[in-house]
C-alpha cells in the first residue's frame, strides 16, 4: 500500500520508469536536432521541410489512411522481433519468414478452396502463420541444441528462403502477363475489405490490436512471459531455477514465426492483388528488428513505434512532392540515432545518479 | 551439357574466379577475427563494408583520385568502428544490438548519401569515378597456370594477401599480438598483468573497421567499379561465419573463407546454364554457409560433450 503511494508521487528522474520516458524524449529531440542540421545542409527551406514531415500526413485523410494501413505488417514484424530479443535470442529470421509465408498466402489465395468471403482470408492467414511458426524454429533449435550462431544461420536462411520463394513462384504460380516475377491474381474471395474505407481501417487493424493485447498479457502477466524475460536478462539464473532454455527457445520462435506469418498475410491481402517475392514484403522483417529496439521490446511500445515511423515516412513522402532534395531515407537517420541513444544504458545515467545521491543525502539529513 | 558445366569447375579460370570472389570474404573474415581476438564482437561488418564501399566511390569521385577515395573509405571504416566502440564500451549498449541496428539501416543511410551526391538511389553509375587498377606482374604473367592465378588480379587482392600475412605475424609472432589474444582469453587476467585491455580492444575494433572497409572498397573501387544498392549481399556475414567456424584458428579461418568463395564461384558457373533453376542456384553459397556453420557447431557440441575440448 505504502509502496504504491510512493510510486504515484515520485515523478522525478529517480523513478526508473520516468527516467526511461525522459531518456526517450531527449533521444528523440537529439535525433530531430541532428536531422534538422542535415535538412539545413540539403534543403533551401529546412523549417518548412521539418514542419511538413511532422504535420504532412495529417493534411489529407488519404495520407493518414495510408499510414494506418501500411504500419500493420511492420508492427507484426516488430512484435515478432520483440519476443525473440526479449528472450535473449538474436534470431534475425523475420525477413525470410515474411517472404516465404507470402508464398503460402499466395498459394491459398489463388486457389478456390472455399467460396466464403469470410473463410478464405482466414485460411490464407492460417497457412501463413503455420509456415512461419514451423520455419522460424530452425535457427532457434540449432542455437538451443548445438550452440550454432543463430545470427549467421538465420541470415543465411533469409537468402535461401527468398531464393526458394522466387523458385516456387516461377515454377508453380507464375502469371504469363506481367514482365515482373509475380504470382497469379488472388481470387476475389481472398481479399480483405475495409471496415471504414476513407481511413483504410480493415479487420487487420483489429487483428493487430488483439495480437498486441495478447502479447502484452503473455509477456507481462503470464508465467511464460516471466520465463522469457528472465531468460533474456539472466539466462544462467533462469536455467538454475528450472526453466528449460530449449523449450523456451522453441516456444518463442513459434510465437514470433506465427506473428510474422499473420503480418505477411495482412500486407498481401489488403495492399496487393498478387505476390512478388522480390518486392511485396522485402524489408519488413528487418525493419521489425529496429522497431523492437525502438519500443524497448515492449509490445505496446513496438506498435506505437511502428505507427510513428510509418507516420514520419509518410511525412517525408508528402515532402518529396514539394522538395525533391530530401529522400524518404532521412527517416532511417532519425530512427538510427534514437536507437543508438536509447539502447545506451549509461546515456544520461549521470544525471539520475546525482539526483539519487542528493535525495539520499537529504533523507539522511532528516 | 551437364558434364561440360561440371568440367568447367576444374579449370584454371574457375580458380581465378574463386580468387577474385575470395577477397571481400577474406577481408570480412579477418575483420571478424581481429575483433574477436581481443574478445570484442563486431557483427556490423556488413554495414561497414557498405559504408566503406560508398565512401570509397564518393571519395574517388569528389577528389578525382581512386587512392584518395581508398583513404576516405578507410577513414569512414575507422569512424564506424569507433562509433561502435563508443556506444558499446563507454555508453553500455549491447554491441550485438548496435551491430544489428547498423546493419539494418546501412542501406538506407548509404542511399541517402548516394542520392545527395549522385541524384540516384540505386547505383553510382552516373558518377564518373576513377577506380583502382588491375596489376600484371611481369615475370609471373607468362607462367601457364600460376600466371593466370597470381598475376592480373585486382590491386586490392594483393593488398589483401599482404594484410593476411602481416596480420598472422602480428597476432602470433609479436608481443602486441600475444597481449591482444590474452585480452580475448581472459580480460581480467590480462588487466592484472598490466595490459591496457580497453586500449587494445579499441585498437582491434579499429583494425576490424579498416579491413571491413577494404572489403567493401574492393567491390566498389576495384571489382564492380560502381556502388550499387545491396551489393555486399551477405559477404560480411560469410566472414563472420568463417570466424565462427575457425573459433580462433587462423588457418581454418582462411580455409573457410576460401570454401565459401568457391561456392559463390560455383553459383556463378551454374547460373550460366539453363539446366538448374536460377533462383536456387543463387542461393547455393548461402546454403553452403548454413550447412558448414551448422555442421561445425554440431561437431563442437559433441566434442564438448565427450570432454575433448572445453566449453566456451
Amino acid at each position: 500500500m505504502t509502496e504504491k503511494k510512493a510510486k504515484s508521487v515520485n515523478l522525478s528522474i529517480t523513478n526508473p520508469r520516468v527516467f526511461e520516458v525522459i531518456k526517450m524524449v531527449i533521444s528523440i529531440l537529439i535525433a530531430f536536432a541532428i536531422t534538422f542540421v542535415i535538412l539545413c545542409l540539403i534543403s533551401k527551406n529546412p523549417v518548412n521541410a521539418l514542419v511538413t514531415i511532422l504535420t504532412g500526413p495529417l493534411t489529407k485523410k488519404r495520407y493518414i489512411g495510408s499510414v494506418i494501413e501500411s504500419f500493420i505488417p511492420y508492427a507484426f514484424s516488430g512484435l515478432a522481433a520483440g519476443v525473440l530479443f526479449k528472450s535473449g535470442a538474436f534470431n534475425l529470421g523475420g525477413e525470410g519468414i515474411f517472404i516465404i509465408s507470402g508464398i503460402s498466402v499466395a498459394a491459398v489465395a489463388c486457389n478456390a478452396l472455399t467460396t466464403s468471403h469470410m473463410l478464405h482470408p482466414v485460411l490464407c492467414i492460417l497457412a501463413a502463420a503455420l509456415t512461419g511458426c514451423i520455419l522460424m524454429i530452425i535457427p532457434s533449435f540449432l542455437k538451443a541444441k548445438f550452440g550454432t550462431n543463430e545470427m549467421v544461420v538465420s541470415l543465411m536462411l533469409n537468402s535461401i528462403y527468398s531464393g526458394v520463394a522466387m523458385f516456387i513462384t516461377r515454377k508453380y504460380l507464375l502469371t504469363n502477363t506481367t514482365s515482373t516475377i509475380g504470382t497469379k491474381d488472388y481470387l476475389a474471395t481472398a481479399k480483405i475489405g475495409y471496415i471504414y474505407e476513407p481511413l483504410r481501417i480493415s479487420p487487420c487493424l483489429l487483428l493487430l490490436i488483439a495480437a498486441t493485447i495478447i502479447m502484452y498479457l503473455v509477456m507481462f502477466k503470464s508465467r511464460l512471459g516471466y520465463q522469457i524475460r528472465l531468460a533474456g536478462t539472466n539466462p544462467k539464473f533462469a536455467e538454475y531455477s528450472g526453466i528449460s532454455a530449449f523449450k523456451l527457445a522453441i516456444v518463442t520462435a513459434m510465437i514470433a514465426g506465427t506473428l510474422c506469418g499473420i503480418g505477411a498475410s495482412c500486407q498481401l491481402l489488403t495492399q496487393t492483388s498478387f505476390y512478388q517475392p522480390d518486392k511485396s514484403l522485402v524489408g519488413i522483417g528487418f525493419s521489425g528488428m529496429l522497431l523492437s529496439m525502438l519500443g524497448r521490446n515492449n509490445p505496446i511500445g513496438i506498435v506505437v513505434a511502428a505507427f510513428l515511423i510509418k507516420y514520419l515516412e509518410q511525412g517525408t513522402s508528402v515532402l518529396y512532392f514539394v522538395d525533391r532534395a530530401i529522400p524518404s531515407e532521412i527517416v532511417a537517420i532519425v530512427e538510427g540515432i534514437v536507437i543508438l541513444l536509447i539502447s545506451s544504458q549509461y546515456f544520461l545515467r549521470g544525471f539520475r545518479e546525482k539526483k539519487l545521491l542528493k535525495e539520499g543525502l537529504e533523507k539522511d539529513a532528516k | 551439357m551437364l558434364s561440360s558445366i561440371f568440367g568447367s569447375l576444374f579449370t584454371t579460370r574457375f580458380l581465378a574466379t574463386v580468387i577474385r570472389l575470395s577477397t571481400p570474404i577474406l577481408f570480412a573474415a579477418v575483420a571478424s577475427f581481429i575483433a574477436a581476438s581481443t574478445g570484442m564482437v563486431n557483427i556490423a561488418i556488413e554495414s561497414i563494408m557498405t559504408f566503406g564501399a560508398l565512401a570509397g566511390i564518393l571519395g574517388s569521385y569528389l577528389t578525382g583520385n581512386a587512392w584518395a577515395g581508398l583513404l576516405i573509405g578507410l577513414v569512414v571504416g575507422i569512424l564506424t568502428a569507433l562509433l561502435i566502440a563508443l556506444f558499446s564500451m563507454r555508453l553500455g549498449a549491447s554491441p550485438i544490438l548496435i551491430g544489428i541496428a547498423l546493419n539494418t539501416f546501412a542501406d538506407s543511410l548509404a542511399i541517402f548519401f548516394l542520392y545527395q551526391i549522385a541524384g540516384e538511389k540505386g547505383t553510382s553509375a552516373s558518377l564518373p569515378t576513377k577506380t583502382l587498377p588491375v596489376v600484371n606482374i611481369p615475370g609471373i604473367q607468362n607462367i601457364p597456370v600460376l600466371g593466370q592465378l597470381l598475376s592480373g588480379q585486382y590491386v586490392l587482392t594483393y593488398i589483401c594477401w599482404i594484410v593476411l600475412i602481416l596480420l598472422f605475424i602480428m597476432i602470433y609472432k609479436t608481443p602486441l599480438g600475444m597481449r591482444m589474444r590474452a585480452c580475448g582469453l581472459n580480460a581480467n587476467a590480462a588487466r592484472t598483468a598490466g595490459i591496457n585491455v580497453e586500449k587494445l580492444q579499441i585498437f582491434s575494433l579499429v583494425l576490424s573497421g579498416m579491413f571491413a572497409a577494404l572489403g567493401g572498397m574492393y567491390l566498389s573501387l576495384n571489382y564492380l567499379r560502381i556502388f550499387s544498392k545491396g551489393m555486399v549481399a551477405g559477404q560480411g556475414w560469410m566472414g563472420i561465419a568463417a570466424n565462427g567456424i575457425a573459433n580462433g584458428n587462423y588457418g581454418v579461418l582462411l580455409l573457410s573463407a576460401l570454401i565459401f568463395s568457391a561456392f559463390r564461384a560455383v553459383s556463378i558457373v551454374f547460373s550460366s546454364s539453363t539446366i538448374f533453376p536460377v533462383d536456387l542456384v543463387a542461393a547455393i553459397p548461402y546454403f553452403a554457409v548454413f550447412c558448414f556453420v551448422t555442421i561445425a557447431s554440431i561437431i563442437r557440441y559433441y566434442r564438448v560433450k565427450a570432454g575433448k575440448v572445453e566449453e566456451q
